[in-house]
């Protein structure tokens, strides 16, 4: 049995707006559980109706076996980092961390033993005794951390914390996020709408989007097998090609067959690129159009061609010197057949056999 | 059984506060207005208020004596704000210090201090008969339009010099870049951007030209307002006429309302708030220039500060009976502290309770207002209004209005002392405590509950130790406006419970300066103290004082 459950949460807000509708989810012990999604899809809600914030209009919440919902908040024994850190100004460092378990009747010299072990464990030993208003936003989260971590927590949520940080410290924090958790094996969940900390982070992945689950899976799942068409363009960008007899010519030379399909799509690392005129084969498709954009990003570039399925961009990897095309160019955009993804119009991954 | 919420409870008390504390006294004052004396209702005391001629006269003279009081304080208060924002002058500090004095000193004492210097005897008036130059004295609106100018020049002052530094200096230099010259410049981008702050602090000297009691008493000599109207009618010995009195404040609150409305929609309007990346600098002026922008701050600091500088040396003069004479001695304070020792307590004791009051009551009602937001809170914010449009004079006479028959009688205690002063400054508290609360995000609490703490435990142990230099610093700003309190305290005072002010107010029309003067010294010294405490707490922040 799971450790969290989560069952049929609904949250009403106002007499029509559902922050939650229906969400179900169940977390493992010792796992790093996030709820990815766009601002407003209701993981938040989710988050902090855990952590007892705010009540859910209906639905269950269990940890460990007991009903977490009849609990109040303080008595949950749920650790929670901030988006904004919540650091308290007129306490020092020592003192916000140690504020947690002075209402768990923790012996001062075991207070101190732990405050000083979980500020080592986030590199702040040398700062226990400043106060946080004049440290930087990543030493306030790395507090915020600790502060939660200390009091070994049954549950860690942990609420866009990095958010309020700049891009390096961002990777840099979320590495060290993921090895602590690893270290103490604290079931986790995590909340964020950036995709790629999502997966550099993550055990497994819920997607959200206007109160309810997309998919729930591996960082290899969502992004290797998205199981809707808001999946698949929320996590890795897309290229959708544009119905008519190119589109039906195309899925023909492969083979592809989906009943019920809306839409096509394809991403455009998984896409090739080469010079006018290649040749078709079973596999392959070479698709003709000419280039109307070439950006040059460093370890990728993108290429804009414009061919008879629409706009494509194609993701080169490595591009060097030579890589670069000139705009008006004609080049071939190679289709492999297992690249395009069929969503039917309710937006569901279709199948492709054939 | 359900438990009865705290919030809930103080909800309803502070509805009753504001019930038994604002509204009877203004509603005493409305059916005041519209019965006569035999109890009959009339529109009678408005009709006369309309055809007399001393009535339409006095609310002439009262918007006079207001447009006249701003348009002196925005003259002197935009030049030092626009001097010391925009060029290096030496001893700054020292500048926004003689600011301070000019606001924290009451007004009566300066309509006394220029009598001194430029009344009939007055001292520079002598001074320059003798060198053959003859100016008339001070008296009249000539001399009420020069105090209120330098007594309420720091609202604009302070207001402009904070926006003026808050101007990103980056918007100049694109102006530069187009091709605007320095005149250009200022009047086409520096202007616009500090016009809120600029008509805010003008409109807020004007409110406090138009409640002004002490200054038109002292040197109007004939030049009559609706707030000395107001007094005079309620208080003559023959034929007090307090129907009448109540018409002028009903007048009066319509007049302030007005402008206070004006005012809050223009402070609102203040919004320019660029990125501070690039800040202002000032320039260092060379020659005739520096010596003009010296001489100006100077000369308009001076001239503010000039009451609390005369008031401390005639102090000190050696007196015979209420004569000055040559040299210095301490016996005015001798008297202060044989005769009038009682009064000094009196204030003290008024204050500090009124104080102890407002902290208190307006930190839960602030709590109240900032946390539990929903339709009844928004209307106590909107009720809380109400006792800025009230000018002191009126808040006395409506106490008196209330309290002086009926269910609650308190005339001639000094419980209405204190909770005209409480009811006044209320308002204040409130807000600082509200907004300071909503600064505070919430996840703070959130924290803390999280990490096994009660909400109530979490509120006391987060929040209030965030709040409580505010608290005090705005009890401390407090205490400064309820020890200085002439108007309200005038109207309410009996021999027993006489303050300070009423005491000045009552030595200088006896003619007994000396002791005046070393009484408003002794006031000034109060006063400096609560805001040295004040800013020890938040910082030095000249905009609390506003």
């Amino acid at each position: 049995m799971s450790y969290l459950t989560v069952a049929n949460a609904t949250k009403q807000f106002g007499a029509t707006f559902m922050a939650l509708n229906g969400v179900s989810i169940a977390v493992g012990k010792g796992e790093f559980f996030t709820l990815l999604g766009p601002s407003g899809c209701g993981k938040t809600t989710l988050l902090r109706s855990i952590a007892g914030f705010n009540d859910l209009t209906a639905g269950e919440i269990t940890l460990d076996g007991s009903n977490l919902r009849i609990v109040p908040p303080h008595q949950r024994d749920i650790g929670m980092v901030f988006q904004d850190y919540a650091v308290f100004p007129h306490l020092s460092v020592f003192d916000n961390v140690a504020f947690g378990l002075k209402p768990r009747k923790v012996p001062a010299a075991e207070i101190k033993a732990r405050v000083t072990e979980a500020l080592d464990a986030v590199r702040l030993g040398a700062m226990a005794d400043r106060l946080p208003a004049a440290m930087s936003g990543g030493q306030q989260q790395r507090i915020g951390l600790a502060r939660a971590m200390v009091i070994k927590p049954r549950l860690l949520l942990m609420d866009e914390p990095l958010s309020n940080l700049d891009a390096k410290l961002r990777i840099e924090l979320r590495e060290e996020i993921r090895d602590i958790q690893k270290q103490v094996d604290i079931a986790t969940i995590y909340v964020t709408h950036d995709q790629e900390e999502a997966l550099a982070i993550s055990d497994r992945i819920c997607v959200m989007n206007a109160g309810r689950i997309e998919q729930v899976g591996t960082p290899e799942e969502i992004y290797g097998n998205p199981q809707t068409r808001f999946v698949a363009e929320f996590v890795g960008t897309l290229n959708v090609l544009t119905a008519g007899a190119a589109l039906n010519g195309l899925l023909g030379q492969l083979g592809l067959n989906a009943p019920g399909a809306a839409s096509w799509a394809v991403r455009p690392e998984r896409l090739g690129l080469d010079a006018t005129g290649a040749a078709s084969g079973d596999d392959m498709v070479a698709v003709p159009g000419t280039v109307a954009k070439y950006t040059y990003l460093g370890r990728e570039a993108h290429v804009q061609v414009d061919t008879p399925l629409g706009m494509i961009v194609v993701q080169v990897a490595n591009p060097g010197m030579a890589a670069s095309r000139e705009t008006g160019e004609p080049v071939s955009v190679l289709v492999p057949r297992d690249v395009p993804m069929a969503f039917g119009a309710d937006g569901a991954r279709l199948s492709t056999g054939g | 059984m359900p438990r009865l919420n705290f919030w809930t409870v103080v909800m309803v008390l502070t509805w009753l506060l504001l019930f038994v504390l604002l509204f009877i006294p203004v509603g005493s004052v409305l059916v005041s207005s519209l019965y006569d004396q035999s109890g009959n209702f009339t529109l009678a005391n408005y009709a006369k208020f309309l055809t007399e001629p001393r009535f339409r006269v006095a609310f002439l003279n009262t918007l006079i004596v207001g447009v006249g009081g701003m348009a002196g304080a925005l003259l002197l208060g935009s030049i030092m704000a626009f001097c010391v924002s925009r060029f290096v002058i030496g001893g700054g500090k020292f500048v926004s210090l003689l600011a301070i004095l000019a606001l924290v000193s009451p007004p009566f004492i300066g309509a006394y201090s220029w009598i001194v210097l430029f009344g009939a005897g007055g001292v520079v008036r002598g001074f320059l008969r003798d060198m053959g130059i003859n100016m008339p004295p001070i008296y009249g609106v000539g001399g009420i339009l020069v105090v209120f100018s330098l007594k309420f020049y720091p609202y604009v002052y302070l207001m402009v010099s904070g926006a003026l530094s808050n101007v990103n200096r980056s918007l100049e230099e694109a102006a530069e870049g187009l091709g605007l010259t320095p005149w250009q410049r200022t009047f086409r981008i520096s202007f616009p951007m500090v016009f809120p702050a600029l008509t805010a602090g003008g409109l807020l000297a004007l409110i406090h030209a138009i409640a002004d009691f002490g200054t038109p008493r002292l040197l109007g000599r004939g030049f009559n307002v609706l707030a000395t109207e107001a007094f005079t009618l309620y208080s003559a010995e023959v034929g007090s006429n307090m129907s009448m009195a109540t018409t002028i404040s009903v007048v009066l609150i319509l007049v302030s309302m007005v402008f206070v409305m004006l005012q809050r929609y223009m402070s609102r309007r203040n919004v320019y708030h660029g990125n501070m990346i690039n800040k202002p600098t000032r320039i260092q002026l060379n020659g005739w220039r520096n010596w003009l922008a010296h001489f100006g701050v100077y000369f308009i600091g001076l001239c503010g500060a000039m009451p609390v500088i005369v008031s401390v040396i005639y102090s000190f003069r050696k007196t015979n009976g209420p004569v000055f004479q040559e040299g210095f001695a301490l016996q005015s304070y001798q008297r202060i502290l044989f005769n009038l020792g009682d009064v000094v307590r009196n204030s003290l004791t008024f204050s500090i309770a009124a104080v102890i009051l407002i902290v208190l009551v307006g930190t839960v009602v602030g709590v109240l207002v900032a946390r539990r937001t929903n339709l009844n809170t928004a209307l106590l914010d909107g009720a809380f209004m109400v006792p800025y449009v009230m000018p002191g004079i009126v808040i006395g006479i409506a106490f008196i209005a209330a309290f002086n028959t009926g269910p609650i009688v308190l005339t001639g205690t000094a419980t209405i002392i204190i909770l005209s002063i409480f009811i006044r400054r209320l308002p204040y508290t409130v807000r600082t405590t509200a907004s300071s609360l909503r600064q505070i995000s919430p996840s703070m609490e959130e924290a803390a509950v999280s990490l096994g703490y009660s909400p109530f435990q979490a509120f006391l142990r987060i929040t209030v130790p965030m709040i409580v230099p505010g608290i005090i610093a705005g009890g401390m700003l407090s205490f400064v406006t309820a020890i200085n309190e002439l108007s309200s305290s005038l109207v309410l005072y009996v021999g027993s419970t006489m303050t300070m002010p009423v005491r000045i107010y009552l030595l200088i029309l006896d003619g007994d300066f000396g002791t005046a003067a070393a009484l408003s010294t002794v006031l000034l010294v109060l006063s400096g103290a609560a805001v040295y405490i004040a800013f020890r707490f938040m910082g030095r922040n000249e905009q609390a004082l506003l």
